[in-house]
């Protein structure tokens, strides 16, 4: 996957491409907007992620004339300004998803993959799955090595988010965002005694661990490491 | 907008006009009455003239009889009577003139010096002479004025008087007057200006005191005692102000060093263990586990940066709300449901008792009321006693220990545990930024301080309020939304 990011802030741009790049995906860098500008419209990328505060041409214009050039590519903004305004405008210019600064990257790294998952049609499933663990959306039913787990209707859910993006980290805020409908940073742990039930729901008693902690980020489901 | 007139402008302006208008009023009715007065005694003096001419003709047609029965009148009495007598009785009158006309209007009789025939055209003959009567003109450059009597045997007699001194008098009257009064509005004036000077003075001593005020001295206080009663409720006001910036300064003093204060711990923590981990070299483990450690104060930083920044928005207004018709209960149960998990671990009860008509709607920003219902819920569970209920209830009714009655109707949300008590003197500062009722439980790792300030805030945002009441029962938060 080719991305496009273009931010004038040296460290950010540094660690937003390192980040990607150990992320596996292929990022490539421009630290001014003209560069961006230039390289969006002569290259394929999957994905651009813009600065909307760039000193010689502003994201959101950038988004605009992209559009207007036909260009279909994601985009996602990241912005210092929070304002319900700036989200809307960000979002009119023709911009796909809006972040705003500081962000944690692991929020980043799930949006972008969101992003770039939509349009692919997601096929219908049936049954998810992983080693020995399978949920059967439709019956709305949970085995592991043919044991019947009964789970609430927000476990189910919770597992059914970490079963769809098994394999990648998400944060707490994305999970109380997409599970409750929290959409604001809340000081409480109920992500991680929630996921501590499902956990004991799931793991307890079998030898391979599925559901993971990766500390100060988030949690996955994943099989682990050979 | 023009700027306003100075006061001692306007006083003076006004004292002008209203003393210049009274002397003036004062100075035309004296001379006018003193105008009526002369009238009057010149219309006296020449009815009397008139009457002693008719008398003496009166005599004069006996004679004339008595002379035509006898036949002895001596010649020169026949038809005539002698000038003398006639002139002795202007004697003691000033500057008085008569002419008498027979009945066809031929002059008969007439006192020396001035013509009196115009006045015969002026008027009517009287029997009595009024001062509406007397007839002016002027003949050899100067005034008379004068009636005309009707005399008992068709006579006419004009009688007429000098009226030049009277002038004089008047017109040296009115100089004298006219004078006076222009003196007198000038003093008047002078007086009143100093007047306003002086009355003003108190103002100037007051800009005075509050020039020395700033905001490192607002505990200055204007002296009630130094000004004049009309002034005593400005100084009031401005006292007051004062009283309220010092607060707020006071208060804002007091935020930025909680600022320093919350902040500087978890920075000093990061610097502290970073240099300790560097000071050696050390397994990759270590240093992942200080990085973790790390990435935890710092995430504690960031939202502690974010819930300020969003307080410093709200101050200034420069929050947009998002309105929409909130289903209050609807958002209740969810945050319940939300909340169960984190209630089950310590574990506390959570209970939902509804006493308003459903659906309860209110008009406001729904992720932001959610965020402050949540925000009281997690307090309560966090300082409730373990193994009791926490109970959210929904009211059409403020709580009986609430002694405000609000402008609005209101829906009263209200949370309620049982923990230790609030001292009352806490209480109203419970809803302050970094206040935490028990500094001992500072730094732990629950929020930095900010979640009931952002409901406060998320409250007057909605034009709804917040209070706290607390006793050996429990401890409840009420957030009222004017509902509709």
């Amino acid at each position: 996957m080719r991305l496009l990011i273009v931010e004038d802030e040296v460290k950010t741009g540094d660690y937003l491409q390192q980040g990607f790049r150990e992320a596996g995906f292929n990022p490539v860098l421009a630290r001014n907007g003209l560069d961006g500008y230039h390289l969006a419209l002569t290259e394929h990328f999957d994905l651009l992620i813009l600065d909307v505060m760039l000193p010689d041409l502003d994201g959101l214009t950038m988004v605009k004339s992209l559009r207007q050039h036909g260009q279909l590519t994601p985009i996602l903004l990241l912005s210092a300004k929070d304002g319900v305004d700036d989200r809307v405008r960000g979002l009119e210019s023709g911009a796909d998803d809006y972040l705003i600064k500081p962000f944690a990257f692991t929020e980043l790294l799930a949006r972008v993959r969101t992003l770039l998952r939509r349009g692919q049609s997601a096929p219908a499933v049936e049954i998810l799955q992983i080693a020995d663990l399978q949920m059967d959306l439709l019956k709305r039913r949970v085995n592991r090595g043919g044991e019947k787990i009964t789970l609430t209707q927000k476990e189910f859910a919770l597992l059914e988010l970490l079963l769809r993006r098994q394999g990648e980290v998400l944060p707490r805020s994305l999970i109380a965002s997409q599970i409750w409908d929290m959409n604001f940073d809340s000081d409480t742990n109920v992500i991680d005694v929630a996921v501590k039930r499902l956990r004991a729901k799931v793991d307890d008693g079998f030898a391979v661990k599925l559901i993971h902690t990766v500390r100060g980020m988030g949690y996955t489901l994943d099989l682990p490491d050979a | 907008m023009r700027k306003p007139n100075s006061l001692a402008q306007r006083v003076l302006l006004f004292v002008a006009a209203a003393v210049l208008l009274c002397a003036a009023l004062l100075a035309f009715s004296l001379q006018r009455s003193i105008e009526q007065h002369f009238a009057e005694q010149d219309a006296g003096e020449l009815q009397a003239i008139a009457v002693s001419l008719n008398l003496l003709l009166q005599q004069q047609a006996g004679l004339l009889h008595a002379v035509d029965e006898t036949h002895t009148a001596p010649a020169h009495q026949h038809g005539q009577l002698p000038q003398a007598s006639l002139q002795q009785v202007l004697t003691g009158h000033h500057e008085t003139f008569y002419l008498i006309t027979s009945s066809d209007g031929h002059p008969l009789y007439q006192s020396a010096g001035v013509d009196l025939t115009p006045l015969l055209k002026l008027g009517p003959a009287l029997t009595q002479i009024t001062p509406i009567d007397l007839q002016s003109y002027q003949q050899q450059g100067r005034s008379f004025r004068g009636a005309v009597f009707a005399g008992d045997h068709g006579h006419q007699i004009v009688v007429a008087m000098a009226m030049d001194f009277h002038l004089h008098y008047l017109h040296l009257l009115s100089w004298t007057l006219w004078l006076s009064v222009c003196l007198a509005v000038a003093l008047i004036l002078l007086a009143a200006w100093l007047g306003v000077r002086q009355g003003l003075k108190p103002l100037a001593e007051l800009s005075q005191q509050l020039e020395s005020i700033s905001a490192q001295a607002l505990e200055t206080r204007l002296d009630e005692q130094l000004v004049p009663a009309e002034l005593s409720s400005l100084v009031k006001s401005v006292n007051q102000m004062i009283e309220r910036l010092e607060q707020s300064f006071a208060q804002l003093s007091h935020f930025s060093a909680d600022i320093a204060h919350e902040l500087r711990t978890p920075l000093s923590n990061l610097i502290t263990q970073t240099q300790v981990a560097l000071g050696k070299e050390r397994s990759a483990a270590e240093y992942r586990e200080l990085l973790y450690s790390n990435l935890e104060e710092q995430e504690r930083l960031n939202r502690m940066v974010s819930d300020m920044l969003w307080l410093a928005k709200s101050d200034h207004g420069l929050m947009t709300l998002q309105r929409t018709q909130v289903d209050v209960r609807q958002q209740a149960e969810q945050l319940l449901e939300f909340f169960e998990l984190l209630a089950d671990e310590k574990p506390v009860q959570l209970a939902l008792t509804v006493s308003a008509a459903t659906p309860c709607v209110v008009n406001g920003d729904r992720d932001m009321l959610r965020r402050a219902l949540s925000n009281l819920l997690s307090n309560a569970i966090r300082h409730a006693e373990p193994g009791t209920v926490v109970e959210l209830s929904i009211s059409e009714q403020a709580p009986s220990w609430f002694m405000h009655t609000p402008a609005h109707p209101m829906l009263w949300l209200s949370v309620r545990n049982q923990g230790a008590l609030i001292p009352a003197h806490l209480q109203s500062r419970i809803f302050d930024r970094f206040f935490r009722a028990d500094p001992a439980r500072q730094r732990h790792s629950d929020g930095a301080g900010l979640g009931l300030a952002i409901v406060k805030s998320t409250a007057q945002l909605h034009q709804g309020l917040v209070a706290v009441q607390s006793d050996d029962q429990g401890t409840e938060f009420v957030l009222a939304l004017p509902s509709k």
